[in-house]
């Protein structure tokens, strides 16, 4: 082979990789800019809650579930996008399953909005049977299949998305045993040879996902079997586990992918890789089984539920905060404590990221008692938990991945030229403090029993959603200038 | 109980974002990993230790016991979007099983106090009788809210009932 056909072979491959990352680096966009939109739903939400804009209840209860169900598939793109990006270092996937994935997401959110927009679904992304049938005229049964249909074509295209990343990791690591580190986990195998610290989490994220969405597509079907046959019912407590088995899974594999790009990225910044250690693994098993056990937190107000089922809720809530606490956001401190760390936006929202994750598990983990459950559930308190390692967590995690694919040349080169400069450093403090004080005022809400998903508001709490506004505001500024800013670093890149 | 909740998250989420603030900020890198992985271990035996305690306490008495006989009961049913209660007033001082049910969706049947305090709530599903205990300390006026979103007036669920004193 002659150098030049060398040549022309590597040339070929550096396009093909950049082909590929060009998906990546478009899915992130699209996500980033959805998040933008889906903030100014969320704050003329919280405007009406607030006194300050005047929209009526149906249109209040539209705007709820188009935030809803597109904050948490955009989170969900994005963490797989992390997923799928990082996989393709340790194993070749096919490019064309994330164009097909890409492609089922965005025909899934034409069928969301025109089913909502147009045909005036208001059912809240949670669908809880039957209401999706029962509107009491507020929506025909033909808009409510068309939004549970979107929800079909954004699953298949996951499924197609984790059956690749599974079978090219179950391929490479020897089963899927080998790629969750069991050897390792259970005392036989060395460190050394276990599979990188991001396909373990890969893989064990891909398996619960898988496991949510089958389960959620078999309710899907039996609710849109229910809409277009009224003849056909299903008993509303099977239905409604099964829906809070697959939302509960799904969201959570979003941040579970999400933190992948800390365990990748991360140790640019430390010099030192994030290791795959015997607690990392086990860690990660456990994970796995919690995440699939643990969902009974959404139905403690559930009397007919098996007591046994309510207690596992409540353990398990509590005992998944150890892997994450003990683990993950122990490890990141001490490989930072550690290192001389040199910090610019990606890395800091990388480490809000865990930080704000980890803080907002335990409003959720002290709302997952069934005592304090039963004062606490379906108040405000829920999205002041939910939006802490969401707003905090996940999407902080897909804006520094965001920022790490657009650095600075010279960061790029040497982590350790990444600074963290003044205009960063505010745009990252207003993400910071307009975030925390968002969710602070939720908590504080939730304390004072405001209930959620009210379109309209006591009085008394007025004063409440109208502070919170400014919080999302400051939000939403800073997330505007983060789009804006990833955009700019493409156009340079591209040039 | 609400504000004792919130004190003590408030407390736990300080002392993560504390610990995550000082450690970035701390100069210069030092390392140590034997100390490391003591100190992790050390954290998982408190958490686990600290898990067992307050899930034993928090569980020892069953939150959502009914008494087999009870002998205050009052009917709810729920519709989009009203309640309706089958009585207009119940006994401080005594349990008092609710027994909710639903005609169409799914609601959340809660119980306000005058101070504006949700007490408890149970979830009203579709084709199950859903059963819950409450002892009323004090008299008043009670109100009844929805806290299951169930459609486009969830918000307007609303009624009242009254605490007579012994
Ligand atoms: C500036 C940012 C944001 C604002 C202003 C905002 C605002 C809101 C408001 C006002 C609600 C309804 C609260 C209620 O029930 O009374 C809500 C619900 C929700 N938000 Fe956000 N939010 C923001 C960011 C996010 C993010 C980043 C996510 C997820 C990635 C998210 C996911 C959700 C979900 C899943 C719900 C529940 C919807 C439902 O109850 O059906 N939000 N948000
Ligand atoms: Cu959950
Ligand atoms: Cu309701």
């Amino acid at each position: 082979m002659t150098a030049e056909s060398d040549f022309g072979t590597v040339a070929a491959m550096r396009g093909v990789q950049e082909r590929r990352d060009g998906a990546v680096r478009l899915a992130m966009l699209l996500g980033g800019t959805v998040f933008v939109l889906m903030m100014l739903l969320g704050l003329v939400m919280r405007l009406a809650q607030g006194g300050l804009v005047e929209i009526d209840a149906a249109l209040f209860y539209r705007i709820m579930t188009a935030h809803g169900a597109g904050m948490v598939g955009t989170a969900t793109l994005t963490g797989a996008t992390i997923l799928w990006f990082f996989t393709n270092r340790h194993v070749p996937l096919l490019a064309g399953v994330f164009w097909a994935f890409l492609g089922l997401f965005l025909l899934g959110v034409v069928f969301i909005l025109a089913a909502i927009f147009v045909g005036g679904y208001g059912g809240a992304w949670t669908f809880l049977y039957p209401l999706p049938a029962m509107s009491g005229g507020f929506w025909q049964p033909s808009a409510a299949a068309l939004f549970l249909l979107g929800y079909v074509s954004i699953g298949v295209g996951f499924l197609l998305l984790h059956l690749e990343v599974a079978r090219k990791l179950i391929a490479a690591y020897g089963g899927i045993g080998g790629a969750l580190a069991w050897p390792l986990a259970f005392g036989r195998g060395r460190p050394e040879d276990a599979p990188p610290a991001g396909v373990v989490a890969a893989m064990a994220s891909t398996i619960f996902n898988v496991l949510g969405i089958v389960v959620g597509a078999a309710v899907l079907v039996a609710s849109i079997v229910n809409l277009l046959v009224p003849g056909f019912t299903v008993d509303a407590l099977l239905a409604k586990n099964m829906i809070y088995f697959f939302g509960h899974v799904f969201i959570n594999a979003a941040i579970y992918m999400g933190v992948i790009a800390v365990y990748e990225i991360i140790p640019e910044y430390t010099g030192r890789p994030w290791k795959t250690t015997r607690a990392f693994a086990i860690a990660w098993t456990v994970i796995m089984l919690f995440t699939l056990s643990v969902y009974p937190h959404h139905l403690m107000q559930d009397l007919a539920m098996p007591a046994w089922t309510l207690v596992m809720g409540q353990l398990v809530s509590y005992f998944s905060g150890i892997p994450l606490i003990a683990v993950t956001a122990f490890s990141l401190l001490v490989y930072i404590r550690g290192a001389d760390m040199r910090w610019d936006l990606a890395s800091a929202l990388l480490v809000l990221g865990v930080a704000g994750w980890s803080v907002g598990t335990v409003p959720a983990i002290i709302d997952g008692m069934i005592v304090v459950n039963k004062v606490m559930h379906n108040t405000q308190w829920v999205p002041g938990h939910f939006h802490t390692y969401l707003l905090l967590g996940e999407v902080a995690m897909a804006f520094g991945f965001m920022a790490w694919l657009t650095r600075a040349p010279a960061a790029q080169e040497r982590p350790g030229a990444a600074r963290l400069t003044g205009a960063d450093r505010l745009l990252f403090l207003t993400y910071a403090v307009g975030g925390t004080g968002f969710v602070l005022v939720f908590l504080v809400a939730g304390a004072l029993s405001v209930p959620r998903r009210w379109a309209v508001h006591a009085t008394q709490w007025m004063p409440l959603a109208q502070a919170a506004s400014v919080f999302a505001a400051l939000v939403i500024l800073a997330v505007t200038v983060f789009v804006l800013r990833y955009l700019s670093g493409l156009i340079r890149q591209r040039s | 109980m609400h504000m004792m909740v919130l004190g003590v998250s408030l407390a736990f989420m300080a002392l993560i974002a504390v610990t995550f603030i000082l450690v970035a900020r701390a100069r210069p890198p030092r390392s140590d990993a034997n100390r490391s992985e003591a100190r992790r271990r050390q954290l998982i035996w408190a958490m686990v230790i600290f898990g067992v305690v307050v899930s034993v306490a928090s569980l020892a008495r069953w939150p959502h016991a009914v008494s087999a006989a009870p002998t205050e009961v009052v009917n709810v049913t729920g519709t989009q979007w009203y309640w309706e209660i089958d009585r207009t007033e119940v006994p401080q001082g005594v349990p008092v099983l609710f027994s909710a049910k639903t005609t169409d969706v799914t609601h959340g049947f809660g119980v306000v106090d005058e101070k504006g305090r949700i007490l408890f709530q149970a979830q009203v599903i579709p084709g199950y009788e859903n059963k819950v205990e409450y002892n009323f300390d004090e008299p008043g006026i009670y109100k009844v809210i929805c806290l299951e979103f169930c459609g486009v007036a969830h918000h307007e669920m609303v009624n009242e009932f009254i605490v007579a004193a012994r």
